[in-house]
């Protein structure tokens, strides 16, 4: 028998570790996150991560979000618009063939007071090109032959390519922030604290406090004259998150002010039912698609049945019968679109020609095509995809694409999935027929959705080649009319969904979450997301 | 692995053993010290030979963005096509002359993000061997005095579900019960954003939340630190405490049946006196050498522990690096954990041949 003295002893024992957390706990409503919690600077969450900040060596997401806010450029969009204009420059235009000049603004300054002059921005582009690291930008300014700098503000670019119409996206693109040439190295990869020691900003903010992937302290920057303004908040404070269902939690809290990059599709839907927050929607660069290889997809160039045209109406059949709303809503709660053109909603010269041609979900049409083309059903197909490269949900997705084929009766799909580094080899070998793939645009052009992907020897290796594309395509690049250079993607376009080298599927929708009381988020064609835009209260 | 003796061993073994403790004691120690080298060794090389067999970083970035030859020709300039013993080979060189490298994706010295991140991971697993010891020790001794009695069943129960709960999902329910519901502890993180705000403004922090929180001098910081830490070492401690129930209390019950528990219940000791001061002494030296697995567990845990609750040490950047293919970083990181791991069991080894005489050497 235990006497009463013991039974205390052994419960004060077991009580201990409780009561400690207990204490702890009740001690958390003071000092938990809330908030604003500098003032009323606004706390922004993302999961993206910056590899450098340095502009040579980084070429993702994570690392341009940062770029953005302390960066200036020579051209700029501003926010609710992905057309570019002078950021800190005065002027940027065409002044001879292949001869593109700015003039920057007088009195350009850094926020460590080094004046920004023409030789900084010779020498930003400069250095990337002579550092060519393999995880940056370089490649976007492979149009760039040469650079002078007649005086302190003029800079002319000569161009390879004549007055290539993708040049003023490329200098707003991640190769395009312009550093400061006495903090940043000619030749190697400046490190992050340097950079920070040295203010080497003259974007819209400064970094006051920096914590590599964990948290960035940013205030206005006097200094900045350029395009966006002054910021509209007194700084803003972004913590980078692992696990975005963290994300979700703290901006549902009111832990963070603004969640941006990236919730998954369950959490934006339920959090597009919560009165405490409010869901931002813009359009998305993102697209994803299938790829047809020309020469092993059915009726293909180098199958023992070969036909071109059975082989054309195999993929306007598939084009036809796939439904991509059905697989917006289902996989993706909505937080991709419908994507019925190769240029995405929201870039100039974006269209519908693929709703237009074979539908959506039509498997009528799918029927009629095959048969007028002789071709018998069903068709069997191998069709690939990826599941560790383009998020969790490509295999509902492509698992929902093979029941659509399978459900019409005209296809017998087999699907598989491979692993990514074995699959980005496979892929090129000629291994799949019909494969998943994804693109994050390098710049907001047109032209990054056509030429990589539709010109003779891209990257795709898909065996696809149609001289009158490659022609439109180089035109295009160099046509200086507005409209006419519009007019010319839209016919390319024309061009390539009836031929059907590739079937876009879905356009990703830019998602930002917001407090109640926060305002000013925007979402653009530029993918650039503003901090200065941003208020509270 | 230590061996112990039979318990019931007769005291002229253990009188000889401790006759030959001399020499025999330090040439243990030294084949113990020793065997820290290959098994390190063995590791470091398995990772090397895994992690490429995975494939390397540029086809994992830019697979769906080049060409085959585009591909080609980055993955030649970066040398990862040349042949892999001599890529292991220049491995072995570097690790010998304390070269760890940079971390392909960030650029990093590998010696940086050991030192940034290892800190994170080591206040992490004191929490957790806090926890371990504060719930697992007491509940042992209580699981064995109620011996085959409910509130033994309950204890035994509770520790199978703390060693079997895969660490995630305890973390899970843990931050579901009291972050979301309850909302009673943070979400996640090591500190709130004005914490580490403050916290960034240190001249050289240690990286330990709590010791940079003492310094700043802000007990709001410090209860702050405290209570983010409160849910991850439980997530992670609880796992180490089942285990811990369970032997104190195969132990205690073992020792409380041997003669010299009986001579002093018969002398009238009072039974919490019995438990406490008789049983749980001798019950303890097991618990020394589970201490060096449970370092292996407790790290394998904080992966898992800090990618849920964003606690940004090792862990978690282990498994950062590991999507990314980054070589160089994830070699370095499973080097310093085979480290870690490597000596902590040298130490138990070590301690517990001191503490205990029947230790065979």
């Amino acid at each position: 028998m235990v006497s009463v003295s013991h039974k205390t002893r052994v419960l004060a024992a077991l009580a201990l570790p409780v009561s400690a957390a207990l204490v702890l706990a009740g001690c958390a409503s003071d000092a938990g996150d809330n908030g604003g919690a500098e003032g009323d600077s606004i706390i922004v969450g993302t999961t993206d991560k910056v590899t450098f900040l340095d502009p040579a060596g980084s070429y993702d997401n994570g690392s341009f979000a940062v770029m953005n806010q302390v960066f200036p450029f020579l051209l700029n969009s501003k926010p609710g618009t992905s057309d570019v204009e002078p950021d800190i420059a005065e002027s940027a235009e065409y002044t001879g063939e292949g001869e593109y000049t700015v003039v920057l603004k007088s009195g350009l300054k850094f926020a460590n007071g080094h004046d920004l002059t023409s030789s900084d921005v010779k020498f930003s582009f400069d250095r990337q090109l002579a550092i060519a690291d393999d995880n940056g930008p370089w490649s976007l300014l492979g149009a760039i032959d040469s650079i002078e700098t007649p005086d302190d503000v003029t800079v002319v670019f000569h161009l390879k390519n004549g007055n290539d119409q993708t040049f003023p996206q490329v200098l707003s693109s991640p190769a395009g922030p312009i550093v400061d040439e006495e903090v940043f190295s000619a030749d190697a990869i400046t490190p992050d604290d340097e950079i920070v020691a040295g203010e080497a900003f003259a974007g819209p903010y400064t970094i006051t406090s920096y914590k590599f992937n964990e948290l960035i302290q940013f205030a206005p920057n006097e200094a900045y004259q350029g395009l966006l303004g002054a910021p509209k908040n007194v700084g803003v404070t972004l913590k980078y998150y692992t696990d975005a269902s963290n994300l979700k939690l703290d901006v549902q809290e009111g832990n963070i002010d603004v969640a941006h990059r990236s919730l998954s599709a369950t959490d934006i839907a339920d959090l597009r039912s919560q009165d405490s927050v409010k869901v931002v929607d813009g359009p998305g660069g993102e697209i994803r698609y299938i790829v047809f290889n020309f020469n092993t997809q059915p009726f293909g160039a180098t199958t023992p049945e070969a036909d071109p045209a059975k082989a054309l109406a195999v993929r306007q059949a598939i084009a036809a019968t796939i439904d991509r709303q059905e697989i917006a809503t289902q996989v993706y709660k909505d937080t991709y679109t419908p994507l019925f053109s190769y240029v995405p909603q929201g870039l100039t010269g974006a269209t519908e020609v693929l709703k237009d041609l074979y539908g959506d979900g039509d498997v009528e049409k799918a029927e009629e095509i095959l048969a007028a083309a002789g071709v018998s059903t069903p068709v069997a197909i191998n069709l690939q995809y990826n599941p560790d490269h383009y998020g969790e949900s490509s295999a509902d997705e492509y698992a929902l694409i093979k029941d659509q084929l399978d459900a019409s009766g005209l296809f017998t799909v087999n699907l598989n999935a491979t692993e990514w580094t074995q699959y980005a080899k496979d892929r090129t070998a000629d291994l799949y027929p019909l494969y998943q793939l994804g693109w994050f645009p390098d710049y907001s052009d047109a032209d990054n959705y056509l030429t990589p992907f539709f010109v003779t020897d891209n990257f795709l290796v898909n065996h696809y080649s149609n001289a009158e594309v490659d022609e439109l395509i180089v035109k295009q690049q160099t046509e200086v009319d507005h409209d006419a250079r519009t007019a010319l993607i839209e016919e390319i376009q024309a061009k390539v969904a009836a031929d059907l080298s590739t079937l876009p599927l879905l356009q990703g929708a830019q998602v930002a979450i917001t407090g109640k009381d926060v305002s000013g988020a925007v979402l653009d064609g530029s993918f650039k997301f503003r901090f200065g835009t941003l208020t509270k209260g | 692995m230590t061996t112990v003796t039979a318990p019931d061993a007769p005291p002229g073994a253990t009188a000889a053993i401790r006759k030959a403790r001399g020499g025999g004691f330090w040439r243990y120690l030294l084949v113990r010290f020793l065997l820290i080298f290959p098994t390190i060794f063995i590791l470091v090389s398995l990772v090397f030979f895994l992690m490429r067999l995975t494939g390397d970083p540029i086809t994992a970035s830019l697979g769906d963005r080049l060409s085959p030859d585009q591909l080609a020709e980055r993955i030649h300039a970066a040398g990862y096509d040349r042949p892999l013993i001599v890529q292991y080979l220049e491995y072995l060189a570097n690790i010998f002359t304390g070269n760890f490298g940079s971390s392909i994706t960030d650029g990093r010295p590998v010696t940086e993000i050991l030192l940034t991140y290892g800190s994170a991971t080591l206040e992490l697993a004191i929490y957790a061997l806090i926890v371990a010891f504060i719930v697992g020790i007491p509940l042992g001794m209580v699981a064995a005095y109620f011996r085959d009695r409910w509130g033994d069943a309950a204890l035994r129960i509770f520790a199978i579900l703390c060693y079997a709960t895969p660490v995630f999902f305890a973390g899970l329910v843990l931050k579901l019960v009291f972050a979301v519901w309850l909302k009673a502890l943070p979400v996640a993180g090591r500190a709130s954003t004005r914490t580490e705000l403050k916290l960034q403004q240190l001249d050289d922090p240690t990286g330990i939340y709590l010791i940079d929180a003492i310094r700043t001098g802000s007990s709001s910081a410090i209860t702050d630190v405290l209570t983010h830490a409160v849910l991850p070492a439980l997530a992670l401690g609880l796992l180490t405490a089942g285990v811990f129930l369970r032997l104190v209390r195969t132990n205690v019950i073992g020792t409380l049946s041997r003669d010299y528990v009986d001579a002093a219940r018969s002398r009238g000791v009072r039974e919490y006196r019995l438990v406490r001061r008789h049983a749980l002494k001798p019950a303890l030296v097991p618990i020394i050498t589970v201490i060096g697995l449970q370092i292996a567990m407790l790290l394998g845990g904080a992966v898992l522990t800090e990618t849920t609750f964003e606690w940004k040490g090792l862990g978690f950047q282990l498994a950062e690096y590991l999507s990314k293919r980054d070589f160089v970083a994830v070699q370095g990181i499973v080097a310093l954990l085979a480290v870690i791991v490597a000596l902590t069991n040298f130490i138990v080894d070590l301690i517990a041949a001191i503490l205990d005489p029947r230790v065979r050497y």
